[in-house]
């Protein structure tokens, strides 16, 4: 069926797996990245506390005069 | 050179602000991690040099406060969050499922992994970068990242590598397996 002698179909080949390995792990990386991102991207747009913004306000101003 | 480094410091605190979920995992521990880095970072802002890397500064400060948090109140880290977008509607009923495992999985990795993947994937640092706030060698901070996407493939994708397989609770055996499925063919 595949043009090759019988039993050679079941044959390993090192180096295909090796291929077939770094493609799974790039899908998986690039599955991962965007993700990651979809997962705590929110965070980042989150309000910051205005208690942390007021602490640093406070600094500046208290360095300022 | 003052109004500099507070602009520099409100602008990077979201990053912050996720960077420290990454070393917690939980929100509220997370919210005073930051609050007490930025409290550290304005007492001791007349040591930061104008003109170098003020991200990678103040990430040194945010680990070194974890750090020292953790030695304090080893407890504090028990309760683990997800992030409020696994709720968000836009989300179907799978990609909520997949996406909940994954924040499950990456809570998982040791601290460092998730640390060092955390920079590199959501702050865009470089290994470099990451070697120098975190006080590792470069090949090292690759190390982690590699280490910490093999094992997140290796628990998410179900492949059996000996001395990786973590069992999942029984409870989420079922809603992981589905999970899986469905990633898979999302892949795929």
């Amino acid at each position: 069926m595949t043009g090759q002698p019988a039993g050679m179909e079941r044959e390993a080949d090192p180096s295909r797996d090796a291929e077939r390995v770094a493609e799974a792990a790039g899908a998986f990386d690039l599955w991962l990245h965007l993700s990651l991102h979809l997962l705590y991207d929110s965070v980042t747009r989150e309000k910051v506390p205005a208690e942390l913004l007021r602490l640093i306000e406070r600094d500046r101003g208290r360095r300022q005069s | 050179m003052h109004s500099e480094f507070h602009g520099q410091l409100i602008t990077l605190l979201p990053r912050l602000r996720v960077q420290a979920l990454a070393l917690a995992r939980n929100r509220a521990a997370a919210e005073d991690l930051v609050q007490d880095a930025v409290a550290n970072a304005l007492a001791a802002q007349d040591s930061f040099t104008p003109g170098t890397n003020f991200a990678a500064w103040m990430h040194r400060i945010l680990r070194n406060r974890f750090i020292s948090t953790l030695r304090k109140q080893r407890d504090t880290t028990d309760i683990e969050d997800l992030p409020a977008s696994l709720f968000a509607v836009s989300a179907t009923h799978e990609d909520r499922l997949v996406l909940k495992e994954l924040g499950r999985a990456v809570n998982r990795l040791p601290v460092d992994q998730r640390e060092a993947l955390f920079m590199v994937v959501l702050q865009g640092m470089s290994y470099e970068e990451v070697a120098g706030t975190t006080g590792c060698a470069v090949g090292t901070a690759k190390s982690r990242v590699f280490r910490a996407r093999r094992q997140l493939q290796s628990w998410l994708m179900g492949e059996e590598r000996a001395g990786t397989r973590v069992a999942e609770p029984a409870r989420d055996r079922q809603e992981a397996k589905a999970a899986r499925h469905d990633r898979a063919a999302a892949i795929a």
